[in-house]
């Protein structure tokens, strides 16, 4: 059951294929990466190498033709989905590009909603500690609509450390930003996973953005070529 | 093809889950369109090939015509073909009866009779018989032969004492099945014979005809006619008969119109109502693709166009099938109901018979003509709303994104915590128009069907019968005036020697499972107010029903104490559709007659009351029992009527049956034949009516699964996206369950409500017009609960189906999902 409990993510031989015969899409391809406890990960590669890919698959959103993923131990994989789903609640936050708020909830509820999915008590003093670390507390009755760009993924990130998960997993979630709320929200991520001792990994494109990594991992055609 | 119909060909194609439904909606109200005009005709024309087999082609017979008035009624200019017929007496044939009559050619015609073999009798010897009347003779016979047949005559007004003839056979008719069976036969005799027999200024014909022009008219047109040459010839009304049965046959019944464009509206409604509902649901889905055509230059029209093309698109391809599905629902339907009634037998039979040879075929050009017409008006109604919303999309507005016409909040006060069912309630907050149109488009469904649930329950067969009869037998004396052969008959005879006596009352009542019997009296009356000869009665009802009669006051009032004065009685309330001006306080004269005696009493309406038929025996005038034997000197019971313990008992019925067969005297009627027939005619109008409402709830059921389709459609990576962080498939599934419940509950809630508050006064109004004899109300608590039952089920299983569907794309394939 426990692969290696000092790393907090060991991915093992992972294959994911789309398609077949010519139009066969080696997205991942035997790869395998180990992803200390509290360190930031960024991983790059072109458009269409494969991270996105690669990256839900750490996250339990798709499943592999081959490999395994450990997080924290656990072989996320070895779940049926409705466990999986509650390993997700529990242990990872997610960061999407497009914010994926829900439109219906204002600031406060995204934030707690994924606690409410889980029949956790809410503690409003950590609630609060996190919209002021993201410095939406005057904003938390505000409706995603009337949101900036940053203002909408600053929530997302909220969201996803609201949990206290073991691993975030951030794909590209400054690539809607402009270059000045970019940085903010990179600086915000940053220090709030610093502050809270977690594990970020991140997909990003943006050469600039990696270099604030602890650690860079480079993918090309479904393979870590370089880490 | 034009840019608009290309257009408006891919969308339908592309939005291709929205327009099943929508085509669902159409072919069902097709289908209802093409059904309910047809299946109308259908058992009409069917009725009718069987009424023209068996019912006379006259129109109309004038009774008590002499020859003179003949003559000139022959002359007259409306008046296309006429008969004659002239009764001459009745064979003495024990208990069968067979008519001797005189009837001319042209009558055999009107009448369709035929002779089997020979000719009409001319000389005053000769008579034409059938081989059920040889046999009740006991005397065979055929043409040529001579018969002694044992007969009285009409002389006087009345039939004389029998006496013998002799006849040479000159013809012979075949016998009805229903002759054979009832052992009632006709027999012809000249007009020769006629003449011989009975006085010349006692001769009497009835005048068979029919009128002019009949081509063009209603049936209200031709009765007018019937009416109008009656007067002009002074012949009462009483003296007219209508063969209504063969004119509704043969002329349009300007009814029937009405009741079939009534429910034809009906579905037009639901169809309408339904179709908007799903367009406007998907609409708003849409808004930034008519943005986008307008942002390249697509005009109002053009948007306009776009939209109605697509539904007309989804109409052709749904229409044909609509029609298909109703061809083959209207034979079925007109099928099985001729097969359930067909062991009715009788009239019914013949119905069969002609439903079988295919003389009717169901097929009318009209009903695909109306049904296609009335479906493009449904769908171009339904879509009119739609085009104008579409057209009025602003370019920025759609490039946003925003739902058409909606507000968005900048901010709202919201929960501490999340929970699902508190996330199903932001979601259904958030579409509140939306959620609004789809529980009241099915809830206008969900009300017409409470109400006519409500009328359908209030009409039990038990509650009929007892409404039609009191207690479980009621035994009654034969009454028959104008038969020499039997004046014991005559009701004034009746009351000199009443079957209904003391006697008898005590034998009934020793019979086991009898509590006891109420005599009901009954004494004839005449009036000024009434036509010359008319009589009517009073009813004398016994105390034990001084409650009932109290309870059934209408207007005015009076104690069953004071209705014993004699001076005072209850109107029932029928009696004043005939005679309006009587009114509560009305004091009338009327004249008693009581067996060879009259004498004029007066009395005052001092209530009017509305009762069952069982009670008052479509007698107007009701009084205490005692005041009623007052006024007589002799027995003048008219009713005994049974209460027993059990509503059937078969020893009880054989051992009555055997006491009315032994009197001869006597007829019986039972609450068990009544219930039978109520059942019968219940089970029919309620199949026929829960079949009707099941479609139309199926219609709009289609707008249920339009409205919970899209708002997943719609949401699709926003629960892609609650999945990712940690949404279950369960707490999924309880989410879509619990949206799909408050549009059930919303709809049961008004359609229950606002269903039995409805059902309320239309079950007054069917109690006062005596629909179904429904006398209590009784809520519709059974369809209530199937309604609930049925759309929970469907709720549920469509809340499975979707989440099943949502769960066929990867979660990252709903995550990534756009529209």
């Amino acid at each position: 059951m426990n692969k290696d409990s000092s790393k907090i993510l060991v991915v093992e031989d992972l294959v994911k294929y789309y398609g077949a015969g010519e139009n066969l899409v080696r997205a991942v391809d035997h790869t395998n990466l180990e992803i200390e406890r509290g360190k930031f990960t960024a991983v790059v590669g072109r458009s269409g190498s494969g991270k996105s890919t690669l990256l839900h698959l750490i996250g339990g959103l798709d499943r592999p033709d081959e490999g395994k993923v450990w997080i924290e131990g656990k072989d996320i994989f070895a779940l049926k989905d409705e466990r999986l789903a509650e390993f997700r609640r529990k242990k990872i936050g997610f960061v999407f590009q497009d914010f994926n708020l829900i439109p219906s909830l204002n600031v406060w509820e995204n934030i707690v909603l994924p606690l409410g999915l889980g029949g956790r008590k809410v503690k409003r003093e950590d609630v609060e500690e996190v919209l002021e670390k993201i410095g939406l507390m005057d904003k938390k009755e505000t409706m995603p609509n009337a949101l900036s760009g940053g203002q909408k993924q600053r929530t997302a990130i909220a969201r996803a450390l609201v949990t206290r998960p073991a691993i975030i997993l951030a794909d590209e979630p400054t690539g809607n930003l402009d270059s000045q709320t970019e940085l903010e929200v990179m600086s915000l991520l940053k220090s709030c996973v610093a502050d809270m001792g977690q594990t970020l990994v991140m997909i990003t494109h943006d050469e600039m953005i990696a270099q604030m990594a602890d650690r860079m991992v480079e993918i090309e055609d479904g393979k870590v070529v370089n880490y | 093809m034009k840019m608009t119909t290309r257009v408006a060909y891919d969308n339908m194609k592309y939005y291709k889950s929205r327009n099943i439904l929508t085509g669902i909606a159409i072919i069902l109200t097709t289908m209802l369109l093409l059904v309910i005009p047809t299946v109308g005709r259908g058992m009409v024309d069917l009725q009718f090939a069987a009424t023209n087999k068996v019912y006379p082609s006259w129109h109309a017979l004038y009774r008590g015509v002499d020859e003179e008035t003949v003559r000139k009624l022959a002359a007259h200019h409306d008046v296309a073909k006429y008969g004659l017929r002239s009764d001459a007496g009745y064979m003495s044939l024990g208990e069968a009866r067979a008519a001797m009559m005189f009837v001319d050619q042209p009558g055999m015609e009107l009448y369709r009779l035929e002779l089997s073999e020979g000719r009409l009798p001319e000389r005053e010897d000769e008579i034409v018989v059938s081989a059920g009347i040889l046999k009740e003779l006991g005397q065979p016979g055929g043409i040529g032969d001579t018969v002694t047949v044992p007969c009285q005559i009409f002389r006087n007004g009345e039939l004389d004492l029998t006496e013998e003839k002799e006849f040479q056979i000159c013809g012979l008719m075949e016998d009805s099945d229903s002759s054979r069976k009832e052992r009632v036969y006709t027999a012809l005799v000249s007009e020769a014979f006629l003449k011989k027999e009975i006085p010349a200024e006692e001769i009497s014909y009835r005048f068979l005809f029919q009128i002019l022009d009949e081509e063009k008219v209603t049936t209200l047109d031709i009765e007018d006619m019937i009416r109008e040459i009656a007067k002009q010839f002074q012949i009462p009304e009483n003296d007219i008969n209508i063969n209504t049965e063969y004119l509704a046959a043969n002329y349009v019944d300007p009814v029937m119109i009405p009741a079939i464009v009534v429910i034809m509206l009906i579905i037009v409604l639901a169809g309408v109502i339904t179709i908007y509902s799903i367009y406007y649901v998907s609409m708003n889905q849409r808004i930034q693709e008519f943005g986008r055509l307008k942002a390249i230059g697509a005009t109002k029209r053009q948007i306009r166009q776009i939209v109605l093309r697509e539904g007309l698109w989804v109409a052709a391809a749904a229409i044909p099938a609509g029609l298909l599905t109703g061809t083959l629902v209207s034979k079925v339907v007109v099928l099985l109901f001729v097969r359930v009634n067909e062991d009715r037998g009788g009239f019914m039979e013949v119905v069969g018979q002609v439903a079988r040879s295919g003389e009717v075929s169901f097929y009318y050009w009209w009903a695909y003509v109306l049904a296609v017409a009335v479906t493009l008006c449904t769908v171009y109604l339904s879509l009119l709303s739609p085009m104008h919303k579409a057209a009025k999309v602003s370019e920025v507005e759609a490039m946003r994104g925003q739902e058409m016409g909606k507000k968005t909040r900048s901010s709202r006060k919201g929960y501490e915590f999340i929970t699902i069912g508190r996330l199903t309630c932001r979601n259904l907050m958030d579409h509140k128009k939306k959620s609004a149109v789809t529980i009241l488009a099915m809830a206008v469904t969900g009300v017409f069907l409470m109400v006519v649930a409500t009328v359908l329950s209030c009409a039990d067969p038990g509650e009929s019968a007892d409404s039609s009869l009191v207690g479980q037998y009621e035994i009654s004396p034969v009454i028959e005036e104008n038969n020499r052969e039997h004046p014991e008959r005559k009701w004034t005879e009746i009351q000199k020697d009443n079957p209904l006596n003391e006697a008898l009352k005590q034998q009934i009542e020793g019979l086991p499972g009898v509590e006891r019997v109420d005599a009901f009296t009954s004494i004839r009356v005449t009036g000024d107010l009434f036509m010359e000869g008319d009589f009517t009665a009073i009813n004398g009802i016994p105390e034990e029903y001084a409650k009932e009669l109290e309870k059934g006051i209408v207007e005015g009032k009076v104690t069953y104490e004071e209705l014993k004065s004699g001076d005072k009685i209850i109107l029932e309330q029928a009696m004043q559709h005939w005679y309006p001006q009587l009114d509560v306080g009305s004091k009338l004269k009327l004249v008693v007659h009581d067996g060879d005696r009259k004498f004029e009493k007066d009395v005052e309406i001092a209530a009017i009351g509305n009762y069952r038929s069982g009670l008052v025996n479509y007698d107007y005038f009701i009084m205490a029992k005692e005041a009623a034997d007052r006024l007589s000197e002799y027995h003048s019971e008219s009713y005994f009527h049974v209460i027993a313990d059990q509503d059937y008992d078969q020893t009880l019925f054989e051992s009555l049956e055997q006491i009315v067969k032994e009197s001869g005297r006597l007829q019986m009627r039972t609450w068990k034949e009544e219930y039978d027939t109520w059942s019968m005619g219940m089970a029919m109008t309620s199949g026929a009516a829960y079949a009707f409402l099941g479609i139309l709830a199926l219609i709009s059921v289609m707008n249920l699964i339009n409205t919970m389709i899209n708002s997943v459609h719609v949401r699709k990576k926003e629960l892609g996206m609650m999945q990712a962080i940690g949404m279950s498939d369960s707490q999924l599934m309880k989410m879509l369950r619990m949206e799909g419940l408050f549009y059930t509950a919303g709809t049961l809630l008004i359609s229950v409500g606002l269903g039995s508050l409805a059902g309320y006064p239309v079950f007054l109004y069917a109690k006062a017009t005596k629909i179904f004899e429904i006398n209590s109300y009784h809520y519709p608590a059974k369809a209530a609960v199937i309604m609930a039952a049925a759309l929970l089920l469907i709720q549920l299983l469509l809340a499975v189906g979707i989440g099943k569907s949502v769960q066929k794309d990867s979660l990252i394939e709903r995550v990534r999902f756009s529209e």
